[in-house]
């Protein structure tokens, strides 16, 4: 049973970051232009089919998925192009993050999927930074001191 | 059979003898060191191959200096990998954390095929550290998937400067 909570917990996770990407890619795509902005709308489409994944995911594990926020708080002020990049990296590095929390899971199906799901986000948070990261969706750069398996 | 305060008050000297006249094998701790777990192994061959991508992104460089520089963060991040997972072995009784490189391709003749060559090598880091997950603990587990997340940056910007 509790094993089941924390399948279903690292899911709305999940599904609560790729929501909160969802929200904050209208935020970003809205402050580019050009080709920036069609990555944008290409990550904000790619973030819409893994939310859809999760909630169905969580559905046929018989939970109720949890839902959109009509706004979220963003971490800094977006009012440029370079606002809205930073935001998109650290849309990115949340959904690596909370993906990771499904690879502490002890299903092994779920692992696999998280371990996979997180990468796609990893190399977009390069993308939208510049840079890469030794250690995409762990909390330092420094490394993994402590596991986060749930949110 | 000797208990564990007599075996600890024991001297390496008069151990030998304690035993002999207690009549026993001595404890099973002393036959020998115990199997090596899955997991432990999992990680050694991880560790290995950190090592070899170094060594084949330490060649690549050297090799091809017009790569130096660009090579130099992702060469950072695998020693930060390496470093990270060293940490996680506690050295087993009877195996050493592998020092050496395994693997020494000859490097690509061109940077365009030494880059090629550096993907291949990410592409197939990747694929093992994702068939390690189910067999590790939740925290290595993680590891291994944070690591392959940092791989696949790297076949990204790998790609990148094939094609610049």
């Amino acid at each position: 049973m509790a094993a089941t909570n924390a399948r279903v917990a690292a899911l709305q996770a999940a599904l609560a970051a790729e929501n909160a990407a969802v929200y904050g890619y209208g935020v970003t795509g809205a402050m580019l232009a050009g080709t920036a902005q069609s990555l944008a709308y290409a990550d904000w489409r790619a973030h819409e089919v893994a939310r859809d994944v999760l909630q169905a995911m969580l559905v046929k594990a018989g939970a109720t998925p949890v839902a959109a926020s009509p706004a979220y708080a963003l971490p800094f002020a977006v009012t440029d192009a370079s606002a809205a990049r930073r935001l998109a990296a650290w849309l990115e590095d949340g959904v690596a993050r909370a993906y990771l929390g499904l690879v502490g899971v002890d299903d092994q199906a779920l692992r696999a999927f998280g371990a996979q799901a997180m990468q796609p986000p990893a190399i977009r948070a390069a993308a939208w930074s510049g840079t890469t990261v030794a250690f995409p969706g762990m909390p330092s750069p420094q490394g993994p001191d402590i596991a986060h398996t749930t949110p | 059979m000797l208990s564990r305060r007599q075996l600890l008050a024991a001297s390496p000297t008069t151990l030998p003898l304690f035993l002999a006249l207690s009549a026993c094998k001595g404890p099973a701790v002393l036959s020998g060191p115990p199997p090596v777990s899955d997991q432990t192994n999992m990680l050694l061959h991880a560790v290995t191959v950190e090592q070899n991508l170094i060594w084949l992104y330490g060649k690549t460089a050297a090799a091809h200096s017009s790569l130096k520089t660009a090579l130099a963060p992702i060469l950072a991040e695998h020693q930060a990998h390496l470093a990270q997972l060293r940490g996680r072995v506690i050295e087993p009784p009877g195996k050493h954390v592998p020092d050496t490189v395994t693997v020494r391709p000859a490097v690509g003749a061109t940077p365009a095929a030494a880059l090629t060559q550096l993907r291949a090598a990410e592409k197939a880091a990747i694929a093992t550290l994702m068939s390690r997950l189910g067999g590790a603990s939740p925290s290595l587990a993680q590891l291994y998937a944070s690591v392959a997340a940092s791989e696949a940056t790297h076949v990204t910007e790998l790609t990148g400067q094939i094609g610049a």
